[in-house]
């Protein structure tokens, strides 16, 4: 009797005591990204970081745009992904840009926590600012080095972007404000992905919208065009993490501000430029890599 | 929210207007190239059945590949913008045209074509005076299958440049802003319904029989 008893009851007990175990110690964390190159790369490694400090993690990436992120975040989706500084300033809290790097960090950590409960974590020091960047023939034939000059002469070009470009307050409509001009011949809409430099490379657009950090940028010898009116802010990454989550778990702080300081803008173009770049490397295997010659990694 | 969908698309009249006239032609030169190749091709497999049944399983199969899949598949080869866009919807366009011609060709009564024959007439006389208007019923309910199919799949041209009234979903989805969103969608679904409509009305006359 007892030994059928046993038989019967063993695998339910056995499956409840899984389940309460993994619940106890570590919370599971809902990871987060948007849906280009770098932002994939930060998220994995925010992921790693995180299973590396005993938390079970679950990749919910390629979330869209940052409003698709940042409603998925406030609505508990997920816990935490990576966004930029300016980004979070000028489309999440629409204030106006700012000049200095470390007001910025400052304004989008009061403005996250006071109107969503949500909380900045250190900022990687790289800038990943928006930029606009064409071929280095087309820059020479059109005589192109700076912003105003693209602005003077836009009437001429197409510009090839993400499809938030054409509204957002960063965006042409921004730069229209600055600049003046900047009425382009014609607005390619483009993802977010390396279509646009597919785009460059097969002449379908003149100018495309790049980010700094970019890996295509160095790898296909590509010209930038130099913000003469210091119109694009600084953009920076950092991990944004729902307060309640954190509360609960406040070693995800430690774990993934240790990962910061190392991200400069040649390191991070040179990871993105693996993933995008003739490599082809996956995203998750750059990211682990990385990880593991830094030292990060206890396994 | 529809108020500030129509006011978006007033407020950026040129850009809609382009869109729109890429999304149509886009979408009409889809569904002629699938037509040019797929009614001749019906018509010859219809007259080849044994080889009906090989093609069949490859185009059943084609029918089950998302678009989007083909749309990025053909960017390595056809680059960004138009012409791989116009490659994947001229896929679409293929199965319901092929398989509706050929249907069309084999259901004309074969009593009927031995009448034709027992008047003197020719192959081709046969063809195009009794066959063709036999078929076109059902061979125009094929076409405009195909033509609901591509112009409300043309939409997914905006994710590789292609343009097109899928644009301001993917705007809108980005940005999330439903207003943007519905501009897209709204004239989308209109537009298809009335090329639906258009169709629905040919296959009447053509199904009436004072339509020859």
């Amino acid at each position: 009797m007892s030994t059928r008893w046993l038989k019967f009851c063993l695998p339910l007990l056995l499956a409840a005591g899984m389940l309460a175990g993994c619940r106890s110690p570590s919370a599971t964390l809902k990871v987060g990204s948007k849906d280009f190159t770098e932002s994939f790369l930060l998220a994995e490694m925010y992921a790693l970081l995180l299973e590396d400090a005993g938390f079970t993690v679950e990749r919910r990436f390629n979330l869209g745009g940052t409003p698709v992120a940042h409603a998925a975040l406030q609505k508990g989706d997920i816990s935490l992904y990576p966004e930029y500084t300016s980004t979070g300033l000028l489309t999440v809290l629409k204030d106006k840009p700012l000049g200095d790097a470390a007001a910025i960090v400052e304004a989008v950590r009061k403005g996250y926590r006071e109107r969503f409960g949500l909380v900045w974590l250190d900022p990687a020091p790289f800038n990943n600012t928006q930029a606009l960047a064409t071929t280095k023939a087309l820059a020479e034939k059109h005589r192109l080095a700076t912003y105003s000059d693209l602005a003077a002469r836009a009437g001429e070009l197409r510009l090839g972007g993400p499809p938030e470009f054409a509204e957002r307050a960063d965006g042409i409509k921004g730069l229209q404000r600055a600049y003046g001009g900047f009425e382009f011949k014609e607005f390619k809409q483009l993802g977010t992905g390396s279509l646009r430099y597919e785009a460059l490379k097969a002449g379908e657009v003149d100018v495309t919208v790049a980010f700094g950090t970019d890996g295509q940028i160095s790898g296909m010898g590509l010209a930038l065009l130099r913000d003469d009116k210091n119109f694009y802010p600084v953009y920076q990454a950092a991990p944004v993490v729902r307060e309640d989550v954190l509360e609960k778990n406040p070693a995800i702080a430690a774990a993934l501000n240790r990962l910061a300081p190392l991200l400069t803008d040649d390191v991070m173009a040179a990871l993105n430029w693996q993933v995008d770049g003739p490599d082809k490397k996956e995203f998750a295997a750059v990211a682990g890599t990385f990880l593991r010659d830094r030292g990060l990694l206890k396994k | 929210m529809l108020e500030a969908a129509y006011g978006y698309a007033l407020a950026n009249r040129g850009m809609f207007a382009e869109a729109l006239a890429t999304h149509i032609r886009l979408s009409l030169l889809a569904l002629a190239i699938g037509a040019a190749l797929c009614i001749p091709l019906g018509l010859y497999i219809a007259r080849r059945r044994p080889l009906w049944r090989e093609l069949s399983g490859v185009f059943s199969a084609l029918r089950v590949i998302p678009s989007l899949a083909i749309l990025f598949l053909a960017v390595p080869y056809l680059g960004v913008g138009f012409a791989p866009a116009l490659a994947a919807l001229a896929v679409l366009a293929c199965p319901p045209i092929l398989i509706n011609t050929e249907a069309a060709f084999r259901g004309v009564d074969p009593a009927v074509l031995e009448a034709a024959r027992g008047m003197g007439m020719r192959a081709g006389q046969m063809l195009w005076r009794v066959e063709v208007p036999l078929a076109a019923p059902v061979l125009v309910a094929g076409v405009r299958t195909a033509a609901v199919e591509v112009f409300a799949s043309a939409t997914l041209a905006a994710f590789i440049g292609g343009g097109g009234l899928g644009d301001f979903i993917y705007r809108g989805f980005a940005l999330l802003e439903p207003p943007i969103m519905l501009v897209g969608a709204i004239s989308v679904a209109i537009l298809t319904l009335g090329i639906e409509g258009l169709f629905a009305a040919l296959q009447r006359l053509l199904e009436s029989p004072s339509g020859h």
